[in-house]
């Protein structure tokens, strides 16, 4: 013959056992349950914060890295901006070159 | 005291990159003699163009000066009819001269031999239409 226990019986189980415990080991258990309840509430927000810190990383916090911050934007304008300027420098090359060429521009044209 | 400076540099940053290709538009009037007469073609619808177009114009400009005679009299026959193009087809017209101009220079050659033949004998058909010929 089986018995049958459910979820109920199981902490009845567990409260009836847990006060035939020591005082010893309850407060060693009552430490461990805090511990993994702070844990757990540690790790809560980490997760949600993860980007939020990811990003705060990305701002410069020293007056050095705020230097190198500030060279690498002008860097890289100045390069977009030449990039940009070399770009256009082409551009008039071909069309005075088409606007000239012996060939006709309806050649070039559709 | 850096991040000071890094945020006012931020504000002159525009300056930095050099002069926008969609500059100020410049009327006719505004223009000096010698993008007047490079463009002088197109001096009536000047106003009306879009300041991109107006921009990549005068910078066409700069070298007409520095053209032959006969490749500044082609330049200004041609602007109204490329004034009067599409960016796209602008764009186009532009690729495909880049691609020609990889086209080995032995066979451009014979291309350019070719359409000038073409155009000899289409002037040559022309004159001799009785209604072309002076007599």
């Amino acid at each position: 013959m089986t018995i049958k226990i459910d979820s109920k019986d199981i902490s009845q189980l567990l409260t009836q056992s847990s006060r035939q415990l020591d005082s010893g080991m309850m407060s060693a258990l009552a430490n461990a349950r805090q511990k993994a309840l702070d844990r757990q509430l540690v790790r809560v927000p980490a997760v949600t914060l993860s980007t939020g810190r990811w990003t705060l990383n990305l701002i410069p916090h020293s007056g050095l890295q705020w230097l190198a911050t500030g060279l690498l934007v002008a860097i890289l304008v100045f390069a977009a901006g030449y990039w940009q300027h070399a770009q256009e420098q082409q551009i008039s090359e071909i069309d005075v070159a088409i606007l000239t060429d012996e060939l006709p521009i309806e050649i070039f044209v559709d | 005291m850096f991040k000071k400076l890094f945020l006012t540099g931020l504000l002159f940053l525009p300056f930095l990159a050099g002069k926008p290709v969609s500059a100020a538009p410049e009327t006719w009037k505004s223009l000096t003699h010698g993008q007047q007469e490079a463009l002088a073609p197109l001096a009536e619808q000047w106003d009306s163009l879009p300041e991109i177009q107006q921009h990549r114009l005068l910078k066409t400009a700069i070298r007409y000066p520095h053209l032959t005679i006969e490749e500044q009299q082609r330049f200004q026959e041609r602007l109204i009819v490329w004034s009067k193009l599409t960016p796209e087809q602008r764009q186009a017209a532009r690729e495909k001269y880049k691609a020609f101009e990889k086209v080995p220079e032995k066979q451009r050659e014979q291309v350019k031999q070719m359409i000038k033949q073409e155009r000899e004998q289409t002037i040559g058909s022309e004159k001799a239409i009785p209604g072309n010929d002076n007599r």
